[in-house]
């Protein structure tokens, strides 16, 4: 019998992706994710002198920037109550640092774990979400110097801040999504790496960080869209509201916000699993 | 559900891209521009082609084959690292992979956490990999060095560390793709012992390798992959043979005995021209042709299959060849070789030790040999070549 040079169709191979049970497999392996955080965190700091600090310095030196150049040139109306410009933007500072580190790493380690994932089976999304799960403890340790700041500067948190981790939320599953989308694009094409620096540093200047959104425009309708469109605009303003100003988040566009940014976890999801297949065809 | 352990394959079909341009932007969008333009089918290369196969829980399997004939792709599709076109896999229980032993370490990190990270990527929990970590840092041989960073480590004691934690997880599937080539010859052997005491265990192995000894030594069942697709399968001795034989028969089609001066002639005998038989002499009958006066130096060898010899007929003879043909005979009296077909080969050499060719070495004609056939060498020996070897036993209470 002469074999056929092709499969005969009806077996060919079509995946199937359910939502709860990747879900389920990821909770399975959520002590390889752990693991893996914990590697890069131990491989990130055991080289360097300064160690933990570095996850401060970042933001404290832009903060410092901001407050000493930005501020002089442009004078920013930092909202209710006038807190202070250093607080103002670090507040605005830290969600962006989480943002852009996660994108930085998550999206960079379907590539740089390239020969763990030729090694044995995992559900792929354990890297990007451990690169995260870095980028939160560096964030975490970076909020600790709000200690500091606000007895030093005189001000103190609002009581609206518990609307945060609302805004918290909703910061997650945007960076989630465009994490995902990343990761496994750029294992495709990888020249897309060299780009993400360019663009998180872009990013960095149309996102409403050193200035609040309303410099941007003043109309209400731009800056729904714009918060549809990136979803750090009404995350951090609202960080400032709450915490700074004392206000509730300005709720339409958190919720502009809220949905795309639900949109960008689910859609960048799918992606994910879509091209994950062929990663190791290619890698 | 299907008892832990059990691999089944079935109706495998793997397809690569085979205008495989290095993944760029430019290129991507090079392509899409072909593809607009012309609307040509993608073309694709078929790397596996219907593979089925089942493996029971504690069976043993063999994948063998030339360089390039799918072994490395099936051994990664089974452990879903890769997805195959078409077809079904289904795993019971926890697989272990020895697919490339160095790919999971992290150099930065030390041998303790490196110990513990891959135990997380094979599924198991930290306290599990606590409970076997001393037999693992023993086996590497890792002793103080395991809070050293891998980084500083020899290649050798990275390759025993990447074995020792994937062979210590007792996992329920075992996957080993031609990794024990690294190590020196007694790691080799422990690795050998320690894939036998996993076994022992109910762990099912799937063994990649071309050290067809090796394979027949751990191995109960083979699956002879040749161009994607299976050739045989079967008892891992039948399936050896008959791959050897193909090895062999390739060799003979692709030996053309040419050098400076050419073998005319070749004929490697038993007594009065019959067969040659296991203990009883052979006979070595050679015409060469040479066009020029030369000082030469004949060796010949014997191997199984077309491979290194298992022995060469020492010393060479030394001659002079004159112009035209020289008939060459060699008598051995005893051959020590088992039941099997063999390979005479043949060189031909004017500088003594500098070993100028005149004919390259190379095997020039082929013999079988009756007699006895060997025992199967038992679990854990591995036996490199078919030597028949007279000796008489002397037991008795002391």
């Amino acid at each position: 019998m002469p074999r056929p040079s092709e499969p005969p169709k009806n077996i060919w191979f079509r995946r199937r992706v359910s939502l709860t049970r990747s879900l389920v497999e990821l909770w399975a392996f959520r002590e390889l994710t752990a693991t893996l955080a914990e590697r890069d965190l131990r491989v990130r700091y055991k080289q360097a002198a300064l160690g933990v600090a570095w996850a401060v310095i970042t933001p404290v030196i832009m903060m410092l920037a901001f407050s000493l150049i930005v501020n002089k040139i442009t004078h920013t109306n930092t909202g209710l109550h006038h807190p202070p410009y250093p607080l103002w933007s670090y507040m605005g500072l830290l969600p962006w640092t989480f943002f852009s580190s996660t994108v930085g790493g998550g999206g960079m380690s379907l590539v740089s774990n390239n020969t763990l994932l030729n090694k044995l089976y995992c559900p792929r999304e354990v890297f990007p979400i451990a690169g995260m799960i870095d980028a939160t403890f560096d964030a975490l340790i970076a909020a600790l110097v709000l200690a500091i700041m606000f007895p030093a500067l005189g001000f103190a948190p609002a009581s609206t801040s518990i609307y945060v981790p609302l805004l918290l939320i909703v910061l997650v599953m945007f960076t989630m999504g465009v994490t995902l989308a990343v990761s496994v694009i750029v294992v495709y094409m990888r020249d897309l790496r060299l780009a993400i620096p360019m663009v998180l540093q872009f990013g960095l200047f149309v996102t409403p960080v050193i200035y609040p959104p309303t410099k941007l425009s003043h109309h209400p309708a731009f800056l729904i869209a714009y918060s549809v469109i990136n979803p750090l605009v009404p995350v951090i303003d609202g960080m400032r509201r709450c915490v700074l100003s004392g206000q509730p988040p300005n709720w339409t566009w958190l919720l502009a916000g809220g949905v795309s940014s639900l949109v960008f976890l689910v859609g960048g999801f799918w992606l994910f699993k879509r091209l994950e297949t062929g990663i190791a065809d290619v890698a | 559900m299907l008892p832990k352990g059990t691999i089944e394959v079935s109706e495998i079909w793997k397809r690569f891209r085979l205008d495989d341009r290095p993944t760029y932007l430019q290129d991507r969008i090079a392509q899409i521009g072909d593809r607009i333009k012309n609307r040509k089918a993608e073309s694709w290369r078929w790397a596996l082609r219907d593979i089925s196969f089942k493996a029971e829980p504690g069976e043993s399997w063999a994948l063998v084959g030339p360089n390039g004939a799918g072994k490395s792709t099936l051994l990664k599709i089974i452990c879903r690292v890769m997805y195959q076109t078409a077809g079904r896999v289904d795993l019971y229980g926890r697989v272990g992979a020895l697919i490339e032993v160095r790919a999971g370490i992290s150099p930065l990190l030390t041998g303790r956490e490196n110990i513990f990270l891959t135990g997380s990527i094979m599924g198991l929990k930290r306290r599990d990999v606590a409970r076997r970590f001393d037999e693992i840092v023993e086996f590497a041989e890792l002793n103080a060095a395991v809070d050293r960073q891998v980084k500083y480590y020899s290649s050798g004691m990275q390759m025993r560390l990447g074995f020792a934690v994937a062979a210590f997880l007792s996992p329920d599937i075992l996957l080993v793709d031609e990794v024990l080539a690294v190590g020196d010859a007694t790691f080799q052997q422990r690795c050998l012992d320690r894939i036998r005491a996993v076994l022992a265990e109910g762990t099912t192995l799937l063994f990649v390798s071309h050290d067809l000894a090796a394979v027949e030594a751990t191995c109960t069942n083979g699956i002879w992959i040749h161009h994607g697709a299976i050739e045989t399968m079967g008892p891992v001795r039948q399936v050896l043979s008959a791959y050897r034989g193909a090895v062999e028969g390739e060799a003979k089609a692709r030996s053309h005995i040419r050098g400076r001066i050419s073998v005319l002639q070749a004929e490697a005998s038993g007594e009065d021209g019959g067969l040659a038989k296991t203990g009883g002499p052979l006979h070595v009958d050679l015409t060469l042709h040479s066009d020029e006066n030369y000082r030469a130096w004949i060796y010949l060898g014997v191997s199984e299959g077309a491979a290194t010899p298992i022995f060469l007929i020492n010393p060479g003879r030394e001659t002079v060849l004159e112009p035209g043909s020289t008939r060459v005979q060699c008598s051995v009296p005893s051959m020590p070789l088992p039941r099997g077909k063999y390979y005479l080969w043949g060189g031909v050499y004017k500088n003594w030790t500098q070993g100028e060719e005149l004919i390259s070495w190379q095997p020039i004609t082929q013999f079988e040999v009756y007699g006895p056939e060997l025992d199967a060498a038992p679990k854990a020996v591995v036996r490199l070549s078919p030597l028949h070897v007279e000796s008489s036993w002397d037991i008795e209470a002391a």
